[in-house]
Parts: C-alpha cells; sequence; structure tokens
C-alpha cells in the first residue's frame, strides 16, 4: 500500500449515520395482521438465507482479476449475454400469495402513483398558466403590431397621393382631365347653339317670300341657301384656321337678312375695304 | 494490494452504499452531505475517499460498496491521473455497471485534451459520464440526484432492473469523430 493510499480518511463517522426516512423505513405490512406479517417475514428471512448461499457461492468462485481492457470487454459481453437468458427464461411471479398483502402493496402503489399524478397535475397546470399568460402577451403584441401597420399603410397611401400630385405625371394627369372637362363644355354649348340656331332660324321658304317681298322681282329663292349655322361655322373655321386673314367673302349663298343680323348685332365684322367681305368678330 | 470487490460481502437490507472517490476533497464533501439529505427510502451509506486503494484497517467495518463513483475535476491534471490510477484496484465486476465518472468545472476554459481523455477512458469501460455543476447548490443536488438514481438500480432497489442492463443504456460512447481517431 502505497503512502497515498493510506492516508486516506475513508470512513467518515459523520457520514455513516443516515437520517432514515419515516415512510421509508416503516414497511408497507404495518396494516397487515400479524399472521400476514409473519408469512412476509418467512418470506424475507427464506429470500435472504437463499441471497447468503448466493454470496457464499460469490466468494468462492470469484475468478483472478484480469487487467486486460480487451478481456474486459469480452467480459462483459459475457455477462449481458448472462443476463439476458436469464431475463428471456424467468418466470414472473407473484410478490406474496397473502391477499392481505398484495392489497397493503396495491394501496401503497398506488398512494405512491397518486402523490406522483398530483405533481403532474400542479406542474401541468403551472404551466398552463403560464401558456395562456403568454398568449395573452402575444395577443396584444400582435394587436400592438397589427395597428401599426394600420398607420404605415395609411402613411404610405397617403404619400403615394402627395407624390402623384406633385410629379410630372400627376400635373399631366390634370391637365388631361381639364381638357376633357372643356372638351365636354364645349361639345354642350356646340349642341346648344346648334339647337337654338335649328329652331329660331329655319332657312327661308317661298311663303315667307312671298308675304313680305311684294315687288315683283322674280324672286329666286337660290337653292344653296346656306344655313345660320352653316354661316357661322365657315366664319369660325376661317378665323381659327387662318388667323391672319379671317375674312371670308359674301356671295349669293349667304342670305342677306342674315348677313344682316350678325353684322347689326356685331357677331360679325365687314372689311373696311371690301363690302363683300366680313369676319368673326373678335370675341377672344 | 487488495482489491475493492463488489461481491464479496452480504449486502444491506434495505440500504445502500456509495463511495465517492476525488483527489482533491473539493466537490466531495458537499456532494456527500447533499445525497445524505435527499429524501430516500432506504438507508443512504456514503463513504469518501481520495483514492484507491482503501485502507487494510477499514476492512472488516467497511459495508458492501454498490456505486463508486470518480470525481474527476477538469482544471487539474493531478485529479486525472489519480483517478486513472485508482481504477487499477477495482475488480473488473465493478465494470458492469457500478462505476460511475462526474465531471467538474468542464465550464471553465480546460484544456479540451483531458476533457477528450476522460471521454476515452469513460467510454472505454463502459462507464456512465455526468458532468456536475459545483457552484451552485442547484447544480449540487441535481448531481446527487443523478447519483441516487443509478445507486438505487445498483444496490438492486428496483425490481426487474440491475446495473448492468442500467449501464448498457447509460455507459459513454464516444462520438464518432473521436472513434475514427482511435480506430487510426
Amino acid at each position: 500500500m502505497n503512502s497515498d493510499g493510506v492516508q486516506q480518511d475513508n470512513v467518515q463517522p459523520s457520514d455513516t449515520q443516515e437520517p432514515v426516512l419515516p415512510s421509508g423505513s416503516v414497511p408497507l405490512y404495518i396494516g397487515c395482521s400479524e399472521a400476514a406479517q409473519a408469512e412476509l417475514m418467512n418470506q424475507c428471512e427464506d429470500q435472504f438465507a437463499q441471497l447468503e448461499l448466493l454470496q457464499n457461492k460469490i466468494v468462492l468462485e470469484e475468478p483472478d482479476s484480469n487487467e486486460n481492457p480487451e478481456e474486459q470487454s469480452i467480459n462483459r459481453l459475457a455477462a449481458v449475454a448472462a443476463e439476458l437468458k436469464m431475463w428471456q427464461s424467468i418466470q414472473p411471479e407473484l410478490l406474496s400469495t397473502n391477499s392481505e398483502v398484495l392489497l397493503a402493496i396495491g394501496t401503497e402503489e398506488l398512494h405512491k402513483m397518486n402523490s406522483q399524478l398530483e405533481l403532474v397535475l400542479s406542474c401541468s397546470e403551472a404551466r398552463r398558466e403560464r401558456l395562456t399568460e403568454s398568449l395573452k402577451k402575444e395577443q396584444a403584441w400582435l394587436e400592438e403590431k397589427k395597428d401599426v401597420f394600420r398607420a404605415a399603410t395609411e402613411q404610405v397611401v397617403k404619400q403615394r397621393l402627395e407624390n402623384e400630385r406633385l410629379s410630372e405625371h400627376g400635373v399631366l394627369q390634370d391637365t388631361k382631365k381639364k381638357i376633357l372637362r372643356l372638351r365636354d363644355y364645349q361639345e354642350k354649348l356646340a349642341e346648344t347653339l346648334s339647337d337654338i340656331l335649328e329652331e329660331h332660324f329655319p332657312l327661308p321658304t317661298n311663303e315667307t317670300n312671298v308675304n313680305k317681298k311684294k315687288k315683283n322681282i322674280p324672286l329666286e329663292l337660290n337653292e344653296n341657301l346656306l344655313s345660320l349655322h352653316d354661316i357661322l361655322e365657315l366664319l369660325m373655321n376661317k378665323i381659327l384656321e387662318s388667323p391672319h386673314d379671317p375674312y371670308v367673302p359674301v356671295d349669293e349663298t349667304f342670305w342677306p337678312p342674315y348677313t344682316e343680323m350678325l353684322l347689326r348685332y356685331g357677331i360679325a365684322l365687314r372689311h373696311p375695304e371690301d363690302c363683300f367681305k366680313i369676319r368673326l368678330e373678335n370675341f377672344f | 494490494m487488495s482489491l475493492l470487490k463488489p461481491f464479496s460481502k452480504t449486502p444491506e437490507i434495505n440500504g445502500a452504499n456509495i463511495l465517492l472517490v476525488e483527489n482533491e476533497e473539493q466537490f466531495q464533501q458537499c456532494l456527500a452531505e447533499t445525497i445524505v439529505l435527499q429524501n430516500m427510502n432506504v438507508n443512504v451509506n456514503v463513504r469518501l475517499a481520495r483514492s484507491l486503494p482503501l485502507p487494510m484497517e477499514n476492512e472488516k467495518s467497511r459495508p458492501r460498496i454498490d456505486l463508486v463513483v470518480f470525481i474527476i475535476n477538469l482544471t487539474s491534471e493531478a485529479s486525472f491521473k489519480s483517478a486513472e490510477t485508482s481504477l487499477k484496484y477495482l475488480d473488473p465486476g465493478y465494470f458492469l455497471g457500478k462505476v460511475c465518472f462526474v465531471v467538474t468545472k468542464a465550464r471553465s476554459a480546460v484544456p479540451p485534451e483531458r476533457l477528450i481523455a476522460v471521454r476515452k477512458l469513460a467510454a472505454s469501460l463502459h462507464c456512465p459520464l455526468l458532468y456536475a455543476e459545483d457552484q451552485t447548490t442547484e447544480g449540487v443536488t441535481t448531481t446527487a440526484h443523478r447519483l441516487l438514481a443509478i445507486l438505487r438500480v445498483t444496490a438492486g432497489l428496483i425490481p426487474m432492473a440491475t446495473s448492468l442492463y442500467l449501464s448498457t443504456l447509460t455507459c459513454y460512447t464516444l462520438p464518432s469523430d473521436t472513434d475514427q481517431l482511435n480506430f487510426d
């Protein structure tokens, strides 16, 4: 024995006295009758005697130790194989034939299981509570995030509108809209004008002429007379197409009363030098 | 040289004995106290040693040891060496599920080779390897619980479970890369 092995104080008296548990050291046969207890004790003694017998056998048959790790592995294999064989051949046997003892054992087992299950229950309840709490938290969080998302979406829409308003494209779009509106307005005006003209300024017919003109100058109404509508159109087109020369020559297709009316109400003007030419008044 | 044997003595009724081996005696003491305080239905007997072999004079009074725990402090080389030499004084029968390694201070900066050496050792002996937190009380309590769980089986207190059976499930296996190195 070498020096550092000898000085080991491997038995410490303080540790050898172990607290004995009340539940553990009071065995299960406490509730049984004396007969059952005695039977149990007998059984225990039998078992212990058998154990001692086996113990002696082991001590006698203790083989020489071998340090070789490989052989240790083989030993292990052999031991595992032996154990396997034992498990395979073993027959389950009753703990005790005494019903009283079995009842006591069963009761104890059930109590044990009950307490364990209670632990599991309380544990899972605590867990559930925690999960519920975290669920609530998560939901609140989700709500918050949704609000933020909504606000952000609104902001984005607002920004996009702003951008459109400011950008060239927006301006173009606006102008297009204006043009469309104006075109609509113009069309409406034109329609109204043509309606009015059609209703109030019809082309002269023979009957009207007969009443008015008593002179028997052969009045041949020119078949090609232009309506007031056409005259106005002609004037307007001319002034728009060639602003430098807006005059339209007056010929026989122009019914004189209409020409006169236009001139009198300042819708048309006569050419200062050529009285056979008229133009539209400058309205713009 | 006295070899510690797993079956040389008759077991105690309703009792279990655990032997904590640590060269530096730092973690050993508080772990032992924690184990003793745990709520167990059996009498747990904790024995402490700095290294194996155990002295002859206590041979008679020493009960059967059901579980041998080697505590290895990763920050000191001596701790590992001591555990390695102590292993020689254990009967091979102990390696059928009655030995367990506990590594402490793995969190601090330690040379990785030392951890790998411990892992290789545990793997080659087919023993479970636990990592223990020795700074906090929770860590110590957890370690005590884990050791007690193993102890209950190795002491034969759990019906239908044997230490060999448990150890085939819990023994440490090397990760494939180190395995590969080993193979080469």
